[in-house]
């Protein structure tokens, strides 16, 4: 299995979080929040999803059109076991990561934020 | 009117539309409407999302197998400078492929264009005999026939494009807007088996082809690549178990396999045709230019690469749609089915 990307941990978590919501919009508004004080481009968040439905870690699905986007479907996300296994693989080397962190520094009282 | 205030405007929504590739034209399109506040930031938008998503579309088309075979075709066929000019139109032109099967009045008309270019190249170089001496003993009568046998290609491409769009509208179709999961799974694993069957038996075939080749002394370089898909075929293809999971899971992995399935035909549609292409290009080189031959073989160039191409839309166009109808489908309880 590949390990995930951090954008791609970023883009995944998104689409966990928005659950049944999560479609392009939604995402990249998401992903804005989790990757702050970063700016995220749609056009990357696009890129990033086409990649992972390629590898099977998410897949997708159009909704009915909507009046609210001119008469357009809003193609939705959802996370499938492959992805989701990734993501606890991902957030298990990234507690490792903060545990170690906070061992190292923890005289300085570091903390994630 | 509050409503038609927070659109886009018509002249820019269209500019936005034409740019976005197809696949991802409906979901991309909804969603800069969806953020719209002015055309300002409508534009600047668009502007830095659509070439992002237009190179994920490159990069999701990009069959670097035919790429390949077709580079080498340029290569062999127009020079380094022409290749490197080609390569990423090609991969452009694959960005923007469309969701659905190429309309019957543009398969006719680039039928006609075709056979309209052929004749007019013939009679061009039929009425310009001074910059292009006829040697090679050519009478009228030749230059005649090869206008008319011109003539005759029309209604014969014509023809084969009817033949392919009928096909395609025989084929069967998804059952409608609802389907359950289990209806969905059968005609999978219907898909499958015959896409093993399929892959099985050009396997064989491209084999039997490959060995031909070892004897007859073809070009080592297609002796090579016909081996290898066929051992690629044989090795690779086999019958899969069926998919776990819900009817989305289900549907993403068809998908998926469908895409994969058409780019692996796409490959080999160009790989059977290569060997004449191959052939013909070998005697073009062969021949002096002002001669009879190299014409033909020109003509004959043009139109297998039609067929291939021809064929490559018509079916590419069939499992796009395919794949476009499945985004729509939803989940029926499955009595329904």
């Amino acid at each position: 299995m590949d390990s995930l990307g951090q954008f791609e941990q970023i883009v995944l978590t998104a689409i966990l979080a928005l659950d049944d919501n999560a479609y392009g919009v939604t995402i990249h508004a998401k992903v804005e929040e989790l990757s702050r004080p970063k700016k995220a481009a749609r056009g990357a968040v696009y890129a990033t999803l086409d990649r992972m439905e390629d590898k099977g870690l998410i897949s997708s699905w159009l909704s009915e059109p909507t009046k609210e986007r001119g008469g357009r479907s809003r193609r939705h996300y959802r996370i499938e076991k492959s992805g989701e296994k990734a993501l606890r693989e991902s957030a298990r080397t990234a507690q490792r990561l903060i545990e170690t962190i906070a061992q190292t520094l923890g005289g300085l009282a570091w903390k994630p934020r | 009117m509050e409503a038609a205030l927070n659109t886009p405007p018509e002249w820019l929504e269209r500019i936005v539309l034409s740019a976005i590739p197809p696949a991802a034209r409906e979901a991309v399109a909804g969603d800069l409407w969806e953020t719209y506040q002015s055309p300002h930031q409508y534009a600047v938008e668009a502007l830095c999302t659509v070439p992002l998503v237009v190179l994920s579309q490159m990069r999701r088309n990009l069959n670097p197998l035919v790429l390949m075979l077709q580079g080498t075709m340029i290569f062999l066929g127009l020079g380094g400078a022409a290749t490197l000019i080609f390569l990423p139109l090609l991969m452009l032109r694959d960005a923007y492929q469309p969701v659905t099967r190429p309309t019957p009045r543009n398969c006719i008309r680039e039928a006609i264009l075709l056979s309209s270019g052929a004749m007019i190249l013939l009679l061009l170089i039929m009425s310009i005999h001074s910059p292009f001496p006829v040697r090679s003993g050519v009478d009228s009568f030749t230059w005649l026939s090869l206008f008319l046998a011109a003539l005759f290609l029309s209604p014969f491409l014509c023809l084969f494009r009817a033949g392919l769009i009928m096909q395609g509208d025989r084929c069967q179709k998804l059952a409608g807007h609802d389907m359950s999961r289990e209806a969905l799974t059968k005609v999978y694993d219907s898909f499958q088996r015959g896409a093993f069957c399929r892959n099985m038996l050009e396997g064989v075939a491209l084999a039997f082809a490959a060995a031909t080749g070892f004897f007859f002394a073809w070009n080592t370089l297609l002796v090579g690549l016909f081996a290898l898909m066929a051992v690629y075929l044989l090795v690779d293809t086999r019958p899969r178990a069926s998919v776990a999971g819900d009817f989305t899971s289900v549907r993403a992995e068809y998908q998926r396999d469908l895409a994969r399935q058409e780019q692996l035909r796409r490959f080999l549609r160009w790989l059977w045709f290569a060997p004449v292409l191959v052939a013909l290009h070998a005697r073009l080189a062969g021949a002096a230019i002002d001669s009879v031959p190299p014409l033909l073989n020109c003509v004959a160039v043009a139109i297998l690469c039609f067929l291939v191409t021809a064929l490559n839309r018509e079916h590419g166009g069939r499992v796009r749609e395919e794949i476009d109808q499945l985004d729509r489908i939803h989940e029926a309880q499955s009595s329904d089915c």
